[in-house]
């Protein structure tokens, strides 16, 4: 199973200058842990404390929000994930 | 009615399909509040001044700084310590005297952004921080009036159009708040950002083109991409939520 996930320009250093990564999993979790499988320390960019999703972070699929259940998402081969920041500077 | 020297003016644009003179009237009586002078504010106060708006509000609370300069157009070096509304409103006036600008420094707070927005048309969002803009879609939602929301970071950007009671709102598509930092930021972003909102401003008052409502664009000056989400109406956003919607 081969999903694409865009790791934003946030995070792509944290996957060795990476902003596509394929990864595998049948849920968007499945996918994000994948993701840090393959590139540990962008665990901290994408988690807090307590191993849920940053507020500031938002995952779409396809271009549809996952939103409010965004880690159980099923995803399926040939997806594309985007990691959205939030950003607020003008 | 356009007087003879406005049909001149502005004759390149009023010749565009869909435009026309109608369409230039529409932009004179438009009210338009524009939240912030900095790297959003300068493009988007000077295209839709030279466009030919009516009326324009214009707040920010800030002076010019010499590390602005690098983004800030509407400031310059000879500005440095100024209030950025003097700044602003010395060069907007030069550039069309046949739009009423007003320049007002304040902090825009929960507690005066009823009375600063009042009697406008639109809000655009020029803001560099999401508490204030938290703020602005509030008051925009609670008072009907269509937000133009932009944001950039880096070499990237953020726009989106928000149309009270009929599309998402700001509130929809982000929830979360980040640290109030100094951001990275190289000009041409909030250019081409700016330049979008300003576009979206021109486009909802003529009412000509498809707006850039329930939909996320994302500029990637980096890879030079323009990415689209789509954002859906949360049922149970805390801003707009309680809104009957106009669908």
């Amino acid at each position: 199973m081969s999903i694409k996930i865009d790791v934003s320009t946030f995070l792509h250093k944290y996957a060795n200058g990476q902003q596509v990564v394929e990864v595998s999993g049948s849920t968007v979790g499945q996918c994000l842990n994948d993701l840090v499988k393959q590139f540990p320390s962008i665990k901290p960019g994408l988690f807090d404390k307590n191993g849920k999703l940053h507020s500031y972070i938002a995952i779409y699929v396809n271009g549809e929000s996952t939103y409010p259940e965004e880690l159980a998402k099923p995803v399926k081969d040939g997806d594309e994930l985007h990691v959205i920041f939030l950003i607020g500077g003008g | 009615m356009l007087t003879t020297d406005e049909l001149e003016r502005y004759e390149r644009q009023i010749i565009i399909e869909g435009f026309g003179e109608e369409g230039q009237e529409r932009l004179k009586r438009a009210k338009v509040f524009v939240a912030g002078a900095g790297g959003l504010g300068s493009p988007v106060l000077i295209y839709l001044i030279a466009a030919g708006v009516g009326t324009v509000r214009i707040v920010d609370h800030d002076r010019v700084e010499l590390s602005n300069l690098n983004r800030q157009v509407l400031h310059w070096d000879e500005d440095i310590g100024r209030r950025k509304i003097d700044s602003a409103l010395e060069k907007l006036r030069r550039l069309n005297q046949g739009v009423k600008i007003e320049a007002i420094e304040e902090m825009i707070t929960e507690v005066n952004v009823s009375q600063l927005i009042a009697g406008f048309d639109l809000i655009v969002d020029a803001m560099d921080n999401l508490p204030t803009r938290y703020i602005l879609n509030k008051a925009a939602l609670e008072r009907n009036i269509p937000f133009f929301h932009g944001a950039v970071y880096g070499f990237e950007g953020r726009a989106m159009t928000i149309i009270p009671g009929q599309t998402a709102c700001l509130r929809c598509l982000y929830r979360g708040v980040v640290p109030r930092e100094k951001f990275p930021v190289i000009g041409v972003a909030p250019a081409v950002i700016g330049c979008i909102q300003a576009t979206e401003v021109i486009k909802y008052i003529v009412g000509i083109g498809e707006l850039l409502t329930d939909r996320l664009l994302i500029y990637d000056g980096l890879n030079l991409k323009f990415t689209e989400f789509k954002v859906k109406k949360d049922p149970n956003c805390e801003h707009c939520s309680h809104f009957a919607s106009k669908e």
